[in-house]
C-alpha cells in the first residue's frame, strides 16, 4: 500500500507493528523482509513520490572543517532515498575491515563478514548483481580486486508495485517523523508532521530509523534532547566517529601490457592492499581506480609521452588535432580512520522550517589518511615494477604534502558512522543486532552503524546487514508472540 | 635529402616516438648509472615515478 500523506494512512486503519523511517535501501529492505514474514510494516518518508527543492531543504546544514559537499546536496529525500543518484558500484566490505586493528585506536566491528556472507545471494537479488570473483592477489602486497557496476537499482521504481500490492507494509509519503518520544527503556512513538502540520504520535512495538548516515543521527540527538536523553540512554559516542571515504587522483600509469588485467566496460580496473601489506606499513585499507585511456596507436604514443613529458606531449596532440591525456589515470579512494571528534552535532543557530535543529557537521581527514594516500600508491607502484607490469607516477601534491585539491571529487558521498555498532556503550550507539543500547524496542539501519568504513562503496554492506536486521527482527517479533 | 621528400619519408609514429625518447632520456640523465654493488632491479623513486634502478642508467 502506498498513502500520499499520514492522514490518509490514519484513515486506513492498517496498524504496525514496526515503524521504518526512511524508504531508501535500507528501509526498504527492511520492510519488505518483515512484510514477507507476515509482520506489519509502515514506512514514512517525509519527502514525496519524486524530487522537490521543498523537501531537499530540510537537508541543508553546515561542514566544518575540510571542504564537503553541500548537505544538502550530497543525499536525496524521497521515495527511494539515495537509491535514486548512486552509482551503482557494489563490493562488499573486506573481512579485514571488520577485525580490529591494533595500530588504529577504535577499529573492530563486534561481527565479522561471515555474518554477513549468508545473506549475499538475498543482495544479488535485491541489486541485480551478478557473483562476485575471489580476490586476485599480484603481489604479496596488492589484490586485483572486483567493484561490480551494477544497474544501479533504484529501489522506488524497482519495488513501487511490490510495496502497492503488499498488504503487511504501508509506505507513507509526506511524512517527516520529526521526532521519537522515550522513557529510557523503549520508545513509546514517533511524531510525525505531514500535509503542513503536526499529526500526533504513531505508535508500534518497533522503530527503526533508516534515514541516511547523517539524517540519523540529527533525528537521534534531537529525538534524545526532547526526551532528556530517553531514546537513547548511552549517547556518548552518538553523532560521533562519523566518516567517509576520501577520494582524489593520485598519479598516473603506463603499462606495459594493457591487457594484463581485464578491464570493464569503461576501460577500469581496481586494486587494494593485502592484510599484511596494511599491518606493516601502518595504513588503512584503499583502492585504486587504474583507468586505462581509450587509445591505440599512434594516440597511445602521444599518450605515454604525456606522462614523462607534458608539454612535448601537447605539442604532439596538437599536430593529431587531439587532447590526450597520460596513458592511465590513478584514482585513489581510502578508508577513513574512525575518530571521535570527526561528528554530526545539531546547530545551535540555524533550524528548519519546522524549528528542528539543522545539522552541523564536524569532519578533518588527518595525517594517516595522508599517509595511506601516499604509501598506498607506493605499494602498488612497487608491484607494478617488481612484477613488470608497469610503471607509477605518483603526484606532485602528494608527495610534497601540499593540501588536498579543492577542484576535485573529494569524497563519495558515502555517509558512514554516527550511530556506530559495538559491544562497548561510551564507544558505539547500537549493539551486533543494530538495537540501541539500553533500548528494547530501537534499531537502527544504514550506514550510520559502520564501526569502519573499510574501503568500498557501502551500498552492498548497507543491504546485507539490512537483510540481516530484517530475520533478526522477524525472528525476536515471532518469538515474542509466541510466547504471549 | 628535400625537406618535402623528408618529411613524406618520416611517419608520425617515428616522430612520435623520437619525442617519447627524448625527454624520458632526459629525465633519467640526472641521475649517475648504478655502482657496480648496486642491484639492477632494486626499486627507486625518482620525480614520483617508481622505477627499477637499471632504467636511470
Amino acid at each position: 500500500m502506498i498513502f500520499e500523506n499520514f492522514a490518509s494512512f490514519r484513515s486506513s486503519g492498517f496498524t504496525p507493528t514496526v515503524v521504518v523511517i526512511g524508504s531508501g535501501p535500507a528501509g526498504v529492505t527492511i520492510s519488505r523482509k518483515l512484510a514477507a514474514a507476515g509482520i506489519p510494516v509502515a514506512i514514512l518518508e517525509a519527502g514525496g513520490a519524486e524530487y522537490s527543492d521543498e523537501s531537499q531543504d530540510f537537508y541543508r546544514g553546515k561542514t566544518v572543517g575540510d571542504p564537503y559537499f553541500d548537505l544538502d546536496v550530497t543525499r536525496l529525500r524521497y521515495f527511494g532515498g539515495c537509491s535514486n543518484h548512486w552509482a551503482g558500484w557494489c563490493r562488499l566490505m573486506d573481512a579485514v575491515d571488520f577485525e580490529p586493528k591494533a595500530r588504529v585506536p577504535d577499529t573492530g566491528w563486534p561481527i565479522r563478514r561471515s555474518d554477513l556472507e549468508p545473506y549475499l545471494d538475498e543482495v544479488h537479488g535485491i541489486l541485480d548483481l551478478v557473483p562476485f570473483r575471489d580476490d586476485v592477489p599480484i603481489s604479496e602486497d596488492i589484490r586485483w580486486v572486483q567493484l561490480i557496476k551494477s544497474p544501479a537499482v533504484r529501489f522506488a521504481e524497482k519495488y513501487r508495485s511490490e510495496i502497492e500490492q503488499g498488504a503487511n507494509i504501508a509506505l507513507v509519503l509526506d511524512s517527516y517523523a520529526t521526532e521519537l518520544q522515550g522513557d529510557g527503556s523503549k520508545v513509546t512513538g514517533a511524531a510525525v508532521w505531514s500535509a503542513g502540520k503536526a499529526q500526533g504520535t504513531l505508535a508500534a512495538d518497533y522503530y527503526v530509523p533508516c534515514t541516511g548516515g547523517l539524517e540519523n543521527s540529527r533525528l537521534l540527538l534531537w529525538s534524545n534532547e526532547r526526551s532528556n536523553g530517553g531514546v537513547v540512554p548511552h549517547a556518548e559516542a552518538l553523532g560521533r566517529y562519523w566518516m567517509e571515504h576520501p577520494q582524489f587522483e593520485g598519479g598516473n600509469a603506463i603499462m606495459k601490457n594493457p591487457d594484463q588485467f581485464e578491464m570493464d566496460a569503461v576501460s577500469e580496473a581496481f586494486f587494494s592492499p593485502s592484510a599484511e601489506a596494511m599491518e606493516r606499513t601502518g595504513i588503512m585499507n584503499f583502492g585504486v581506480r587504474f583507468i586505462q585511456m581509450p587509445y591505440s596507436g599512434a594516440k597511445r604514443l602521444l599518450a605515454e609521452l604525456a606522462c614523462v613529458a607534458p608539454e612535448s606531449a601537447e605539442w604532439a596532440s596538437e599536430s593529431v588535432g587531439s587532447r590526450l591525456r597520460c596513458a592511465a589515470q590513478l584514482y585513489v579512494s581510502w578508508e577513513q580512520a574512525p575518530r571521535r571528534e570527526n561528528r554530526i552535532v545539531l546547530s545551535s543557530t540555524e533550524r528548519d522550517s519546522l524549528g528542528i535543529p539543522r545539522l552541523e557537521l564536524h569532519w578533518r581527514k588527518n595525517e594517516i589518511e595522508h599517509r595511506t594516500l601516499l604509501e598506498g600508491l607506493r605499494l602498488f607502484g612497487k608491484t607494478l615494477a617488481e612484477k613488470d607490469y608497469g610503471r607509477v607516477r605518483i603526484a606532485d601534491w602528494i608527495l610534497n604534502g601540499d593540501p588536498y585539491p579543492a577542484d576535485q571529487e573529494l569524497a563519495g558521498n558515502h555517509h558512514m558512522g554516527g550511530t556506530r555498532m559495538g559491544d562497548d556503550v561510551k564507544k558505539s550507539v547500537v549493539d551486533r543486532d543494530q538495537k540501541v543500547h539500553g533500548m528494547a524496542n530501537l534499531y537502527v539501519g544504514g550506514s550510520s552503524v559502520f564501526t569502519t568504513s573499510g574501503q568500498c562503496n557501502p551500498t552492498t554492506t548497507i543491504v546485507a546487514l539490512s537483510a540481516r536486521l530484517g530475520d533478526h527482527l522477524a525472528r525476536r517479533i515471532g518469538q515474542s508472540a509466541m510466547a504471549r | 635529402m628535400a625537406p618535402a621528400r623528408f618529411a613524406q619519408a618520416v611517419t608520425r609514429r617515428s616522430i612520435v616516438q623520437v619525442l617519447l625518447a627524448v625527454p624520458a632520456l632526459a629525465l633519467f640523465r640526472q641521475h649517475a648509472a648504478p655502482a657496480p654493488q648496486e642491484r639492477p632491479d632494486e626499486l627507486v623513486e625518482v620525480n614520483g615515478w617508481i622505477l627499477k634502478r637499471s632504467e636511470l642508467a
